[in-house]
């Protein structure tokens, strides 16, 4: 049985930049202000990477396809350098080959860069991408939107939820995501907002409202792993190692075979135990200080917070509601702001959840430190909750 | 040669009706007339003539067997396609095994009637469908535009069926009341009093007199009559010229649906076949460019009440800008998220059209259903390659899994409705929902499956088409 990547890589350095409607930056601009951060808080040279994986998910006809969107905007050497692609879970992804390049012993320092840019579309949300040709031919051109709420609507009927309760609770997690950022400088959307405000919103997708949606965004996130070798001869006395980088993809089960009810998302559920195990969670309730989890929309961090093994099952409302999940909760979620309101550049979020736990392990996440972190957990979500990618990845210190 | 007999009929109108009222009160400021009363059919944006007419032939054939289908003829002025077939598409709709003999017939609105006459007096042995469709353009303002309907029907001709043939004839007069080029799309009326005097003296006066002769009958005998009529008023004077006494169910569909071109003889001839009683005679028109007439005697009658039913159930909408922008004549600017690419590739639809087409899934070898079918089956058995069994999804029974109203994405009638449904035989899809103006589908309702049109590319002028998930029911139409 595999051994796993347990403590076998450390984080040198990461960088995230100002997300949001970037008017002023294209995505070599956004690339280069993320790596410059990371570079200079690994203390590293340029020269020392020796391979690089760039994560962008939608865009494109923006940042460019292959590996040389990355390559031209760093000037990198000639390494291997590579682009990878997993929906809203690229940015887990570029982590995930970067560490790994480390963990086999390939290299010593590698790159990890998501970015995405999104804002020159020129509409909100997510650009409409072909499924495939075939595929075309019979699948719904359904926005994402449209596809989490149908998870709401599964949720409720399996665990007989009122559809006002559900609101209400779908309503507070908004609620704390806009509170949190509000004390993020580098956030999308600072705003605090109302309860009332946010259950009163026009409705996008039946029932989520306006503000049970995150926005879409400009942003770069980017980490620099090495061995923990490395980084102590960096001066890195306690590194942030990767205890656990886990990711299960949907094989059609859920859409196209009779048993998912829907009202939960397997593959989060089957990364989660992977990860744990990885990591040597016995008791992620317990064990973990802090979480940031894929809240795209207002339910799917409700229903993450099950599928995550964080609460009961049809006892998430009940949890979110009593404050469980807030910064001042028994374990915090979207601490700088999520998804809702940091930000959502779909190639960059998983890092940026990356940088944030990244931070927080390093008692450096300013007025939204918590006291105590030891030990934290991302959660990056594509696709939809009947057709997804998920990743979970939990963060430490060497034992 | 051996008796033919009109063995089934198929109606089909699309959900949406028009308020006429209300629609010429927003062109009231114009001074230009148009009918005011009753309501015309509006297809919706994902249908045409081949969908209605799909529809329509889905409920002549229902229940019967294909197995002596020998010809499938399509009929429309107003076909999607100029160059595609649309006959041959219907065999991938229906399933229907493709070395059938086809036809499109097009020229003028009789040409479906045309197609049954011919059907009706061939020698050949064999089952015909005749399936026409029609979703016509017209200018705003213009008096047609309210007049006219969208719609389809389907008859078949076999050796035995609920009405004989008993006489038949063409007349054929170069008698311009409307016509449309490539030039001119929507269509351009002559003087409407011209039409009638004409229509009535030159084209259905003397057909009337030589079908009924033809049938052995006077014009006094007739039942029922299917007449569409050219401009209003028109069945009044032939009535009185030629000494018809019947009532003419084609102005009960004019009222109720407004004028369904090919298809509305047709649609004309299945109210007759549900409410008349054996030994009735029907004089059945097809009007256009002269004339084909047919009476034809009730044998038994037909089972059901489609036609009735369908005129009688839809969602009524009296907004005119709706109207325009279903119709093709208001093109609003949807925005940049209308702008998605929409190219279908040829090779893919030659690998996959007759099962897309026709909503052909399959079973694997653990018995599990799925669509659509895959090199390794979805079931969780251990996943091995091997021969489908194939499964038409297309009548298949099902239910609503998920579902939810999409606001955000484009669609050229807000708002877009998909989720999954679950059919009772294990297959479970991803679609789309149509018809839903009424209610949206909730979890748990059964829904029936619509053939629709799944997306347009109008850069290139193309279509694709797929099944939507329709709820079973439509209310009842007040009035």
């Amino acid at each position: 049985m595999a051994s796993g990547i347990r403590d076998r890589v450390v984080i040198a350095g990461m960088g995230c930049t100002l997300f949001g409607e970037r008017w002023d930056a294209g995505p070599d601009v956004l690339m280069v202000e993320a790596f410059e951060e990371a570079l200079a808080d690994a203390g590293l040279e340029r020269g020392q990477i020796e391979a690089a994986w760039l994560g962008s998910a939608l865009d494109d006809v923006n940042v460019g396809n292959s590996a040389l969107p990355l390559a031209f905007s760093l000037r990198l050497p000639p390494i291997p350098v590579t682009r990878v692609e997993n929906m809203c879970a690229t940015g887990t992804e570029a982590l995930r080959a970067a560490t790994y390049a480390v963990a086999s012993g390939a290299c010593d320092v590698a790159l990890a860069l998501g970015v995405e840019k999104l804002k020159d579309t020129g509409y909100g949300g997510l650009p409409l991408r072909t499924k495939g040709l075939a595929n075309d031919l019979w699948m719904p051109y359904g926005s994402a939107p449209g596809s989490f709420a149908q998870l709401a609507g599964a949720y409720a009927a399996r665990h007989r939820i009122k559809a006002e309760d559900l609101k209400r609770a779908m309503a507070h997690i908004s609620w704390k995501s806009h509170q949190n950022a509000a004390n993020n400088a580098k956030a999308h959307l600072r705003k605090e907002l109302t309860i009332d405000a946010i259950i009163n919103a026009p409705l996008i997708a039946d029932p989520l409202g306006l503000f049970d949606c995150c926005g879409v965004s400009d942003g770069a996130a980017c980490a620099i792993v090495t061995t923990p070798d490395i980084a102590r001869g960096l001066g890195k006395t306690n590194p942030v190692a990767i205890k656990a980088i886990q990711l299960s993809a949907s094989n059609g089960w859920e859409s196209q075979y009779g048993e998912w009810d829907g009202s939960y998302v397997r593959n989060t559920r089957e990364a989660a135990r992977r990860a744990y195990r990885e990591a040597g969670i016995a008791n992620p309730r317990t064990d973990l200080d802090i979480t940031e989890v894929h809240d795209c929309f207002s339910i799917t961090e409700l229903v993450t917070m099950e599928d995550l093994g964080l609460s009961d099952e049809g006892r998430a409302p009940i949890d979110v509601l009593d404050g469980a999940y807030d910064r001042s909760g028994r374990l915090p979620c979207q601490i700088d702001g999520g998804l809702k309101c940091f930000g959502h550049p779909v190639g960059a979020s998983g890092l940026r959840m990356a940088y944030e736990v990244y931070l927080q392990l390093l008692g450096r996440a300013g007025a939204r430190q918590r006291t105590k972190v030891d030990l934290g957990l991302t959660h990056n979500l594509g696709g939809a909750p009947y057709s997804s990618v998920a990743a979970v990845s939990v963060f430490g210190r060497l034992d | 040669m051996a008796e033919r007999y009109v063995k089934s009929v198929g109606a089909y109108l699309p959900i949406l009706r028009l308020e006429r009222q209300q629609a010429s009160a927003a062109m009231r400021w114009s001074g230009l007339a148009g009918p005011r009363t009753g309501r015309r059919s509006v297809a919706g944006w994902d249908e045409d003539a081949l969908t209605m007419a799909a529809e329509a032939a889905r409920q002549a054939l229902a229940g019967d067997t294909v197995d002596n289908l020998r010809c499938v003829t399509f009929a429309s002025t107003s076909a999607p396609f100029i160059e595609r077939q649309q006959s041959v598409l219907m065999l991938d709709v229906l399933q229907l095994d493709r070395s059938l003999s086809t036809l499109d017939v097009s020229g003028s609105r009789r040409c479906a009637v045309s197609a049954l006459a011919r059907a009706l007096t061939s020698g050949e042995a064999g089952d015909e469908l005749i399936v026409a469709g029609e979703r016509r353009r017209t200018a705003a303002g213009n008096p047609l535009e309210l007049a006219w309907g969208d719609g389809g029907a389907a008859a078949i001709v076999s050796e035995r069926g609920c009405a004989r043939l008993l006489g038949h004839h063409s007349r054929n007069v170069d008698l311009v009341d409307i016509y449309s080029s490539p030039e001119r799309p929507a269509p351009y009326q002559s003087e409407e009093r011209f039409i009638r005097d004409v229509a009535v003296s030159e084209v259905l006066a003397p057909a009337v007199a030589e079908v009924c002769a033809a049938a052995g009958i006077e014009p006094g005998e007739i039942d029922v009559a299917v007449v569409p009529e050219p401009v209003t008023g028109t069945y009044r004077v032939l009535k009185a010229k030629v000494g018809l006494k019947a009532a003419n169910l084609s102005e009960v569909v004019q009222a109720k649906s407004g004028d369904l071109g090919a298809a509305h003889a047709l649609f004309g001839l299945a109210l007759a076949l549900e409410s008349c009683a054996p030994g009735a005679k029907v004089l059945l028109v097809g009007f256009g460019s002269g004339c084909d007439a047919l009476v034809l005697e009730v044998a038994r009658p037909l089972a059901g009440q489609n036609a009735n039913a369908t005129l009688a159930t839809g969602v009524s909408f009296a907004d005119y800008v709706r109207f325009l922008s279903l119709t093709g004549s208001l093109d609003i600017d949807w925005g940049p998220r209308s702008e998605t690419e929409q190219k279908a590739s040829a090779s893919v639809l030659a690998r996959h059209g007759r099962d897309f087409t026709g909503f052909v899934g399959g079973r694997d070898a653990s018995g599990n259903v799925q669509f659509p079918k895959t090199p390794v089956p979805v079931s969780p058995e251990p996943g091995i390659r091997g021969a489908w069994q194939d499964v038409v999804l297309a009548d298949a029974p099902a239910k609503v899994l998920s579902i939810t109203t999409d606001r955000l994405n484009f669609t050229p009638d807000p708002p877009f409705h998909f989720g999954l449904v679950q059919f009772d035989n294990g297959a479970r899809v991803l679609m789309e929902f149509c018809d839903s103006q009424a209610r949206s589908p909730v979890v748990g309702d059964p829904v029936r499956m619509r053939f629709r049109v799944k997306s347009i590319d109008r850069k290139r002028g193309f279509r694709t088409y797929f099944w939507k998930a329709a709820p079973m029911t439509r209310p009842v139409l007040e009035g």
